[in-house]
């Protein structure tokens, strides 16, 4: 019998409290016939940022850690390819877009973070709450726009929106008193920490991305195991953790935003009534351009042209962008 | 776990080697007894991850403001024309005390910088006017704790940011509290020294003359407090920006309403706060390196299901978490306490139907008490360190008065959750 | 005046000199983003990255800091049990309390190592706009903590130097415990 020690990521949100927390501590040891148990917490619990994860886990210092990708970019720039902006609208495209980028991931958390891939779930997409009238995507230039990731901001500057870079804490705060006029986090978040008491347009286009959460395991530990456990964790995180996160992340959307808006059904609580903000044709058009033209371009410096090439090969396609590489 | 590390905590520190030194000890040692896994590998990063953050240096420019108005005269202006008003009653200057850490809890959101700023321009005045050092010190001590109840806050905001719960409700719902704890604060001074005058000092009794000229003394700190909250409030700045205007502007204000800031002044104020902030942040990162271990040792699983399976109503389970808090408070750092315990508690607390803005406030209050309870309490070493002489022993007996105005505090926010809820509900 | 305390002396100069520093920075800081507000609300535009070099500088402070408050003696301790031994048990007691601090800051230091060798390792670069190389903050930062063990250990040398000597007095001043007033 072998004892996990997991760290989850945020630990107030859904995907840690509907689908993590019960995988891990209940369904793991049924679905291995009690080969596996796991001992769980999160790095908010522990004190850690979540871009320290995957560098305490190669280290060792617990055996399986979760973290959003999009945190560790700083150590593997690469890593950025997983969780591109706007190109994926539906947590069908989510899908096939993380699935495509998946050997990637594998080799990228093989080599900068001596660990082994173990599942990739998605956060809901990340969607941009306003304070004030906002009609279109081109209504954010000049806005003050706190967003989420370096891409995200990155490609918020290139729509000619001021990217402004404060903590998650200071959003609600920051957006009633006008320090910013707008914030990207995923719609469910938003919801249950009240940004619609802040805030009153909605714009629903994915600008913020998945931000998915890497399930990986320390290499070393994972090695140890017999092939025939290896196989049977990873198919009890398939089955019980990720196709879960992403069968949740279908329905979630359309949820949180009847949520947000009061337009449909919400089953999480009272409705608020913000105003949901459409993307046009235009707008999609606009902002693919500034992706493809100026936020993927840098990104293939930063991350090298080989990765570069690679992305183009396997998400690209999938998703139909190619990034303009050098030579 | 708990109750080892506990004792093994007081043991070290009373071998007087230095607190933050100990809590990395006990890290450390946590990690290798209680822990299957390489702790020590993270240390590292959790010192560089703790240390690197933009909103703890909210704490060093707090100090840096406390020292610009101490060192530029304004601190000692606003002190001596508060204990114009108030030093006639029983007890004498301790109410200014009092009254200087409430208005400076106004401008500041750190409980350790409001009590230095206290402690540093009443304590010559203590040995002057010959007050008994202990319920002196004690009221600096508690009364710069009302740093983090009365708007800014620095912890009211990492309780937001952990709990999803809006910071402008809780810095609103803060505000009453706080103004009324200061209220018993100075009632409770007067009372005892009524019963015991030799724990005060004179009493001494000033013209309303006096008292009308003193109050000009006062528009200084009126002024900062009104750009400080203002621009939070205005929209201009984030809570921590305005902990950075408030440098800027307490500069200004002591070179034209204050004694002015020579070089040699400005070099002191920059020593001082260099020095008291990294004492500051040693606790805190030897804090955060604690907790890591502790938390990867297996203290969130055991608290859970200390909580959890008590079978107890939910006002007895709020006791519970009460009586919790009160005994990890003596042990554990502030800022580390609250990460630790809030994604444990508030949810269970939250679900048993209780209001996380009221939860919150009452999380302050007994926070507030784990910053002057010993052998672990911020406030009491600042406090102590300004004194520069006798025993901590003496600050630790002057607190015990207030820390039960802050018992009866927490009983009265459960009793009357409408005193942290009307103001929010109405703003 | 003996080389001891020529030592000593030197440690205390270059410290202070280190806090004046480290002051300044954070002064800059506190201007450089009040520049950023007035900026933001001015429509002039923002600076950008106020918010990030706020966290390097309060890292720096957090650890080029603690050698200073170390040799001011601002490191809480508590004396209990130290104020009611004789002047020969308190010399022991700061002896091994400043010894103990010794190799926890060592350990500490060596530990911080390998967090800016995996940055240099893998070219990390900050996850934000900015996009800062990493090995400059973590490089000043783990210098910080390379500079308290220096410190450190020379101060518990000389510690050791006065207590073999018989010099409780300045024993006392360099590694006793220490208050506010006495600076
Ligand atoms: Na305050
Ligand atoms: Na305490």
């Amino acid at each position: 019998e072998e004892e996990l020690a997991v760290v989850g990521s945020w630990s107030s949100l859904p995907l840690y409290q509907d689908f993590t927390t019960p995988f891990w501590t209940e369904m793991l040891p049924e679905m291995t016939d009690g080969d596996f148990t796991a001992q769980l917490t999160s790095f908010d619990q522990m004190g850690i940022a979540g871009s320290d994860v995957y560098r305490m886990l190669g280290d060792g210092v617990f055996d399986v850690g979760q973290t959003v990708a999009d945190y560790t970019v700083g150590d593997a720039p690469e890593l950025e390819g997983l969780d591109v902006p706007l190109v994926a609208t539906t947590a069908d495209q989510a899908k096939a877009m993380v699935d495509a980028a998946r050997p990637m991931v594998v080799d990228i958390m093989h080599d900068r973070f001596n660990a082994e891939v173990l599942g990739i779930a998605p956060y809901p997409p990340q969607v941009v709450f306003c304070k004030g009238e906002v009609s279109s995507l081109a209504d954010l230039e000049g806005k003050k726009v706190r967003g989420s990731g370096r891409m995200t901001t990155k490609l918020l500057e290139a729509l000619g929106a001021e990217g402004i870079n404060i903590a998650f804490s200071e959003v609600p705060g920051s957006l009633q008193r006008g320090v910013i006029d707008c914030a990207v986090t995923g719609a469910g978040s938003g919801y249950s920490a009240g940004w619609w008491e802040v805030s009153d347009h909605l714009l629903t286009l994915p600008l913020g991305g998945w931000d998915p959460v890497v399930i990986a395991m320390n290499k070393d530990r994972y090695d140890g195991l017999s092939g025939e456990m290896q196989d049977k964790l990873k198919a009890a995180v398939a089955e019980g953790l990720e196709a879960k996160a992403w069968a949740a992340a279908e329905g979630g959307l359309e949820n949180d935003i009847a949520c947000l808006t009061g337009e449909g059904e919400c089953t999480s609580g009272d409705a608020a009534s913000m105003t949901l903000v459409e993307a046009t044709e235009e707008d999609v058009t606009t902002a693919r351009e500034a992706l493809e033209s100026e936020v993927l371009p840098e990104w293939a410096e930063r991350a090298g042209t080989d990765w570069a090439k690679r992305w183009n090969d396997t998400v690209g396609a999938t998703v139909g962008v190619t990034v303009p590489v050098s030579d | 776990m708990i109750w080892t590390v506990a004792f093994s905590l007081l043991g070290l520190m009373a071998l007087s080697i230095p607190v933050g030194i100990v809590l990395f000890i006990l890290g450390i040692g946590v990690g290798e007894i209680y822990s299957a896994f390489p702790l020590l590998r993270g240390l590292g990063q959790v010192v560089w991850s703790s240390s690197s953050s933009s909103t703890l240096i909210a704490i060093p420019l707090f100090v840096l403001l406390g020292e610009v108005l101490v060192r530029g005269g304004v601190a000692a202006r606003t002190y001596a024309a508060l204990d114009k008003w108030l030093s006639w009653l029983p007890g004498g200057l301790i109410h200014a005390n009092v009254a200087t850490a409430t208005m400076f809890s106004a401008t500041s959101g750190s409980s350790v910088a409001t009590a230095a700023t206290v402690a540093t321009v009443a304590m010559p005045q203590a040995d002057k006017l010959g007050y008994d050092p202990k319920l002196f010190s004690g009221a600096i001590a508690a009364g710069g704790t009302l740093g983090i109840l009365i708007p800014p806050s620095i912890n009211l905001i990492v309780y937001g940011f952990l709990t999803e719960t809006s910071i402008p409700q809780l810095f609103s719902a803060g505000l009453l509290p706080g103004l009324l704890m200061a209220l018993a604060f100075v009632v409770v001074t007067a009372l005892i020294c009524k019963a015991r005058p030799s724990l005060g000092g004179p009493s001494r009794s000033f013209s309303w003359g006096d008292r009308a000229r003193s109050l000009v003394q006062l528009v200084p700190i009126i002024l900062l407090f009104t750009v400080v909250i203002g621009s939070i409030y205005a929209g201009w700045a984030t809570p921590t920006e305005s902990a950075a205007i408030g440098v800027v502007i307490a500069a200004l204000i002591a070179l034209t309403l204050g004694t002015g800031l020579g070089l040699g002044t400005i070099a002191e104020a920059l020593h001082g706060t260099i020095r008291i902030s990294a004492m500051i942040m040693l606790v805190i990162t030897g804090a955060y390196f604690l907790n890591f271990a502790m938390t990867s040792a297996g203290l969130g699983r055991q608290l859970t299901e200390l909580l959890e399976n008590t079978g107890l109503p939910p006002i007895g389970t709020l006791l519970l978490v009460v009586v919790l808090y009160l005994v990890l408070g003596f042990f554990i750092e502030t800022l580390s306490l609250m990460v630790a315990t809030i994604p444990i508690i508030v949810p269970i607390i939250a679900g048993l139907g209780y209001d996380k803005v009221w939860f919150g406030v009452l999380m302050i209050v007994l926070i507030e008490m784990a910053l002057i309870t010993p052998p672990v309490g911020l406030n009491l070493f600042v406090v102590q360190s300004t004194r520069g002489k006798g025993s901590m022993n003496e600050v630790i007996l002057g607190v015990i008065p207030y820390v039960l105005v802050m018992l009866c505090m927490v009983a009265l926010l459960i009793a009357v959750p409408g005193l942290a809820l009307w103001l929010p509900s109405i703003l | 005046m003996s080389r001891i305390e020529t030592l000593e002396g030197a440690l205390r100069r270059a410290n202070r000199l280190v806090a004046l520093v480290l002051g300044a920075a954070l002064v800059a800081t506190a201007i450089f983003v009040l520049i950023d507000v007035i900026g933001r609300k001015t429509g002039w535009g923002s600076l950008g990255g106020s918010d990030e070099i706020s966290g390097y500088v309060m890292a720096a402070v957090a650890s080029w800091g603690l050698a200073c408050a170390l040799l001011d003696r601002a490191h809480v301790r508590i004396d209990l049990i130290r104020q009611k031994l004789n002047e020969t048990g308190q010399a022991v007691m700061d002896i091994f309390a400043m010894i103990v601090t010794n190799g926890v800051v060592l350990l500490i230091a060596y530990q911080c190592w390998p967090v800016l060798q995996k940055t240099i390792e893998r070219g990390s670069r900050a996850n934000t706009p900015l996009e800062t190389p990493l090995w400059i903050p973590q490089g000043i930062w783990f210098a910080g903590w390379a500079w308290f063990a220096l410190s450190a250990t020379l101060l518990s040398l000389i510690g050791i130097a006065y207590l073999a000597r018989g010099e409780r007095a300045k024993l006392n001043t360099s590694i006793g415990l220490g208050s506010e007033l006495d600076q």
